[in-house]
């Protein structure tokens, strides 16, 4: 899917932060919940492809 | 290789459609070259092909032809007959047949007594033989008119058909010459039409379905998520539906009839087999008429009987049957755990979707924003009688290519089971913190994974360094009074909010003046996944955000300037510890 546009701005990063890499994991996700995903139109059928292959996004890009 | 398998004829070549059986009408559909899902009419023309069979003196009719006997030749016309389809006679409700041949119990299943030979006495026709019988007219209209034998079929089903009535309608459908590649539920396959054109634009977004059709109403409520789609709720309904209006109808023109000529058309059966039809051709009249006649040749006791009604009566008279639409859209929002204000778009689908007043209804049920696919509320809808046939038929041209063995993986729980996010994952921006920060989703909730989402986000006036803090929302609605003084329409109106396009008034209560609350959704910013800085913006600098959760859940996160060198990358900390590697880009 296309990126989204956000026209606001994105903080100024607070005085003193600081991380390895510029990088710090803080939270975990939530809990997933179990559902299933029709088996229905052309991007199942790319998900299906890329779940049989164990394939990335990034791998199936190119 | 064995001497089987070197007998074997090469298999012939899989020529699919897409086929909607329901228990009024059915519809069969294929895509053209350019991938275009075009329904075909059959030899009568009619491209919405009632799923009736009737039999004279040993001769098959169908379609139109079969429902106009059920005036003369009732108890050798077979109706409404789907969902009886693999069920046994104590599980089903017999009444849609009354007024045609009547449903038995028969063995474990559900038969007919039917002359449908030139003998004297009627054959037992099991529903699986009615169902075969209907599915090879159905395909031999469509082989005639695509000029090549069709042999197989993807074919829609309600969300509630059981794993044993698939199991008897593939049956049925081979006994036709036609293999099942795939059932698809009807809500989804309307989605698939409309996300299949051309012009579509995939995107996030939560769809209810309404499916209302002939003796059955259907609601789905779907996250489509890039293209992908979950089924978050079905409610159903077998007491509201188009026969239900076609009944207000007929009881209209009968007391009509009656302060004339002191008769009621309703107590002889050929009589009332008569007004029903007529009825139910006023009634679709009515769809596209502010008013519409209806006349009968020799309606009871030889008078012949002719009247006029307008959409505003009929409109009137069918408020109960109207409302119970509604409640039942309303039902599926609720079993979803959603409001009105998370559906951005209504699909008004099957043949009773045609009213206007149900898509006009809904225009003030749902906020503004909204999109309403209807023939009377967006110009370039899709004819609701046709969406699921469509949709059928582009599945159909997607997988006639596939191995059965790939079909049948794709559609087992192994690849179709998914965790789905609960909530929604997103970026803050304006401030860092999180009471004052707005919060901008990459991921909705519902939103199966392996799932990849990006943003591009605006930097400061001046450019320089920036945080991209990655959090989890969760969608709350927000209720307040208006400001006492201002005259603006709200944004949004729930229930009461019918302030309508001027027409008159709905016969619901009105309980105008009294000061409608403004309800709007709000972001409630929720745990703080991750931090990451973006150094020495320029001036009018983007910064990408990519949000990638993986099949296990695992979550990558990688931010960069567009255009800039380098970025950052790093993943989450699986719950439990275990942390993961962060790195540069
Ligand atoms: N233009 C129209 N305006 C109003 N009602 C219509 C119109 N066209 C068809 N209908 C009604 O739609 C109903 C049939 O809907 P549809 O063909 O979607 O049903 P189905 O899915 O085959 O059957 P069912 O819901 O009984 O399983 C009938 O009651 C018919 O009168
Ligand atoms: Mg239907």
């Amino acid at each position: 899917m296309a990126a989204v546009q956000v026209q606001l701005p994105l903080p100024v990063l607070p005085e003193g932060w600081s991380a390895e890499k510029d990088f710090k994991a803080i939270g975990t996700l939530s809990p997933a919940t179990q559902r299933n995903i029709e088996p229905v139109g052309p991007h199942f059928l790319a998900h299906a492809r890329r779940k049989r292959h164990r394939r990335t996004f990034s791998e199936d890009d190119r | 290789m064995s001497a089987d398998e070197s007998i074997e004829a090469a298999p012939a070549e899989t020529f699919a459609i897409g086929i909607s059986f329901g228990n009024s009408n059915s519809s069969i559909a294929y895509t053209s070259g350019e991938g275009k899902a075009e329904v075909i009419a059959n030899e009568e023309g009619d491209r919405q092909i009632p799923s009736f069979l009737s039999y004279i003196e040993g001769e098959e009719y169908h379609g139109a032809q079969a429902k106009s006997q059920l005036v003369r030749n009732s108890k050798n016309t077979v109706a409404y007959f789907r969902d009886y389809i693999g069920k046994d006679f104590d599980s089903i409700d017999p009444t849609p047949c009354h007024a045609s041949a009547h449903a038995q119990k028969h063995e474990s299943t559900i038969a007919f007594s039917v002359q449908d030979t030139n003998s004297d006495s009627p054959s037992t026709l099991s529903v699986s033989e009615i169902a075969t019988r209907h599915i090879r007219r159905l395909a031999s209209s469509a082989s005639d008119f695509l000029g090549k034998k069709v042999n197989a079929a993807v074919l829609t089903i309600p969300t509630n058909f059981s794993d044993e009535q698939k199991e008897a309608l593939s049956e049925s459908a081979k006994n036709a010459g036609i293999e099942i590649l795939q059932f698809i539920s009807e809500p989804v396959a309307a989605v698939l039409a409309y996300d299949a054109r051309a012009e579509a634009i995939i995107s996030d977004k939560i769809v209810v379905v309404a499916d209302l059709g002939g003796i059955r109403s259907d609601v789905a409520v779907v996250a489509s998520r890039g293209g992908m789609y979950s089924i978050l709720s079905t409610a159903h309904d077998y007491e509201t539906a188009g026969t239900q209006l076609d009944q207000v109808l007929i009881d209209h023109f009968a007391k009509e009839f009656i302060k004339k000529h002191k008769t009621d058309p309703r107590q002889n059966e050929r009589s009332l087999a008569k007004l029903k039809l007529e009825a139910e051709a006023t009634k679709k009249a009515l769809s596209l008429g502010s008013s519409a006649s209806l006349s009968v040749e020799s309606l009871a006791d030889g008078v012949d009987f002719s009247s006029t009604i307008n959409r505003t009566r009929y409109e009137l008279l069918g408020g109960k049957v109207f409302s119970g639409f509604i409640r039942l859209i309303e039902e599926a929002v609720r079993k979803a755990d959603l409001d009105v204000l998370d559906i951005n778009e209504v699909i008004l689908s099957g043949g009773t979707s045609h009213t206007p007043l149900i898509a006009r209804r809904l225009t003030s049920l749902f906020p503004q924003t909204t999109n309403i696919l209807s023939p009377s509320t967006l110009a370039s809808a899709l004819n609701p009688s046709e969406l699921p046939s469509r949709g059928a038929a582009i599945q159909a041209s997607l997988i006639s290519a596939y191995d059965p063995s790939d079909i049948a993986q794709n559609t087992h729980p192994a690849l179709t089971a998914t965790p789905h996010l609960s909530r929604a994952i997103g970026v803050l921006v304006i401030s860092d913190s999180e009471s004052r920060g707005v919060f901008k989703p990459l991921l909705e909730a519902e939103t199966a994974v392996p799932a990849r989402r990006a943003g591009l986000f605006a930097v400061p006036g001046g450019g320089g360094d920036v945080l991209v803090k990655v959090c989890e929302g969760q969608r709350e609605i927000k209720v307040s009074k208006p400001e006492p003084k201002s005259k603006s329409k709200p944004q949004v109106n729930g229930k009461a909010g019918s302030e309508d396009d001027g027409d008159e008034d709905d016969d619901e209560d009105e309980e105008e003046e009294e000061e409608e609350e403004i309800r709007e959704t709000i972001w409630k910013v929720g745990t703080v996944l991750a931090e990451a800085a973006i150094r020495a913006t320029k001036k009018g600098a983007k910064v990408e955000v990519t949000v990638n959760v993986g099949a296990d859940l695992g979550v990558t996160i990688t931010a960069r300037e567009v255009g800039g060198k380098g970025g950052v990358r790093g993943q989450l900390l699986e719950k439990g510890g275990g942390g993961r590697e962060n790195g540069s880009a």
